[in-house]
């Protein structure tokens, strides 16, 4: 079952008790951002705060639409309860599938329309989410729509974007982003303005496919249908030539500038820190504002895991990690991002070992803009998403001087990752390390020690006696 | 009244007192604080020095707050971007205003 829009899916996450209502009055200036912080390091629900300092009653902001695993799980139609690599399984299921979106006339995200000297974002309630952020962050949780217009293909990307002016808007798609790719060469070679769209507040599988790296020239809409199940309905923006989903609480239109650049950020990140990327994004043009009556902008509180993006964009890049993985031919089984690892660390579990396909893993993940900066490979003796197993292979068979391979590269280096140096992040200068946990594929079958775990000393039917018996042992219950 | 304000810059010591161009954003409070404006402005360290001048909060690209604000005088009001192509380093234009 499709949620139409974000307020039904609000509607089934308090149902469920993974929402609760701020009704108390809240101030955008950082107490809705400490708010949302404390409760995602609790792993607690999502919030709505519905009362907001120098806004209207009835405007709100919702913070972590699906910053929990029974969140993702609710989002996507599964039961509250189901496992990670259940989730992981539903997702990979249905991300190939495709549904066209529908056109139609008249949709909820314009019942409210400013364009023109009317445009003023600050009717919004943007938040300052952290204390030393370089403004109010209006795009946190969002869906940024742009077009190629001589292929016609309509990129989503997730990007931050902040309040500038009334009127103007600066953002920080990665300078490696598809978004960056396709303004550098359909747009700025003519010095012409790129249409934009920034949209916040849809149900949760349309902003988490936008999260999703699927190639250029996909458009990621018919991928939403396909996770939805469900067409999902479009309407033409008001003042740009862009499609826009029809039940978004809000939509902000404009053009990225080709020739005016103004100060952005820095912004507390995903990897969990505030790593200085500032004043290296683009200047948009605000020319109208829609919005649903009484708007609910939703907001990602970055930092620290566990987060929306520690959690369901960890999601959607692992299957897309597997999927690039298969396509170059290494026998991968399966790929976890670990939440804690906020995407920088990243398990792949593979059929066979051994160097060659720890260096085939190094090359995927180094070939392009490089997200990644540690790979742990593993056999499949052991199940990747429990990291007890992953970090007891690590330290056991991942070889000191022979297991490791390091790859330098300039230019497609993840600007936020910490660990690099202020100079090496503004030259996108970095390096990225494969830990080979296999055995070598030249050891022979006698040499390999033996891994001392019940399931795998013992012979079958000591095994069974065993889980037999287990209660009579004064055990407890079954094993 | 004084007003407040604050800027951001690569690193704390980029700033030099005397004129020049710098965004800043305002921090009166209400619906529009952090409005943000260019501004080429006179600097200095020692409120002393501009009596009738704002006060401007410093933080560096991390986003650290300098303890100490300084003291900035408005000298005039220009359109609030500079020159430049998406992606590239806006305090390397801002230098060019002067
Ligand atoms: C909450 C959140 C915020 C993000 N913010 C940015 C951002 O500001 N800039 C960026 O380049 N990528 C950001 N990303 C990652 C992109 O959404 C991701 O790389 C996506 O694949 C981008 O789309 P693209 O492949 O079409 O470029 C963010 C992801 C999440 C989950």
């Amino acid at each position: 079952m499709a949620f139409s829009d974000l307020r039904e899916f609000i509607t089934m996450l308090e149902k469920s008790g993974d929402l609760v209502r701020i009704k108390k009055e809240v101030d955008w200036d950082m107490e809705v951002g400490a708010i949302s912080r404390r409760v995602f390091e609790q792993a607690g629900p999502a919030l709505l705060f519905e009362k907001i300092k120098d806004y209207p009653p009835g405007y709100a902001i919702l913070n972590g639409p699906v910053a929990t695993w029974r969140r993702v799980a609710l989002a996507l139609g599964l039961p509250p309860n189901s496992s990670v690599r259940q989730i992981y399984a539903a997702y990979e299921e249905r991300r190939d599938k495709k549904i066209k979106p529908v056109v139609v006339k008249a949709a909820p995200c314009q019942e409210n329309v400013m364009t023109g000297s009317e445009v003023d974002i600050y009717r919004l309630p943007a938040p300052m989410v952290h204390d030393g952020d370089g403004g109010r962050y209006v795009g946190t949780w969002d869906i940024v729509i742009t077009k190629d217009p001589e292929t016609g293909w309509i990129n989503w990307g997730m990007y931050r974007f902040m309040t500038h002016t009334q009127n103007l808007l600066t953002g920080w798609p990665q300078a490696t982003s598809q978004l960056a790719m396709m303004m550098k060469s359909r747009y700025l070679p003519l010095n012409r303005p790129m249409p934009i769209a920034i949209v916040a507040g849809c149900e949760s599988l349309c902003h988490m496919v936008a999260t999703d790296p699927f190639k250029p020239g996909e458009n990621e809409v018919e991928y939403a249908g396909g996770l939805r199940g469900a067409p999902v309905d479009l309407v033409q923006c008001k003042t740009q030539d862009l499609m826009v989903p029809a039940h978004a609480e809000i939509v902000m239109e404009g053009e990225v500038l080709p020739d005016k650049i103004a100060h952005e950020g820095p912004f507390g990140e995903y990897p969990g820190y505030r790593s200085g990327t500032m004043s290296e994004g683009v200047l948009v043009q605000l020319t109208a504002i829609t919005h649903r009556t009484n708007p609910i902008l939703t907001l990602s509180t970055l930092g620290v895991p566990p987060d929306d993006s520690s959690i369901a964009a960890s999601l959607t890049a692992a299957i897309a990690m597997k999927r690039g993985l298969q396509r170059r031919g290494v026998p991968v089984r399966e790929v976890y991002v670990p939440p804690e690892g906020v995407t920088h660390l990243i398990v792949v579990s593979v059929e066979r070992g051994g160097s060659r396909v720890a260096r085939q893993v190094l090359d995927f993940f180094t070939a392009r803009r490089v997200m990644v900066s540690k790979v742990i490979v593993v056999d499949k003796d052991l199940d990747p998403f429990d990291m007890n197993q992953v970090i007891h292979a690590f330290a056991t068979k991942c070889h000191p001087a022979k297991g490791i391979t390091v790859e330098h590269y300039e230019g497609r280096a993840n600007a936020l990752t910490p660990c690099f140096s202020a100079d090496e992040r503004r030259r996108l200068k970095g390096a990225s390390v494969v830990f080979d946990a296999t055995w070598p594929e030249d050891w022979e079958e006698e040499s390999i020690p033996v891994k001392s775990s019940f399931e795998t000393t013992y012979r079958d039917a000591v095994k069974e006696k065993v889980l037999a018996n287990w209660e009579s042992y004064g055990l407890g219950g079954k094993s | 009244m004084k007003r407040e304000y604050v800027t951001f810059v690569r690193r704390l010591s980029d700033l030099s007192e005397g004129k020049r161009a710098l965004f800043i954003k305002d921090l009166t409070p209400g619906p529009r604080k952090y409005d943000t404006k260019l501004v080429r402005a006179e600097l200095s360290r020692d409120a002393a020095r501009l009596p009738d001048g704002d006060t401007l909060w410093i933080r560096s690209e991390t986003g650290r707050l300098q303890p100490q604000p300084w003291s900035m005088k408005v000298l005039e009001e220009l359109p609030p971007y500079v020159p430049g192509q998406p992606w590239q380093d806006v305090f390397t234009s801002l230098r060019h205003l002067g």
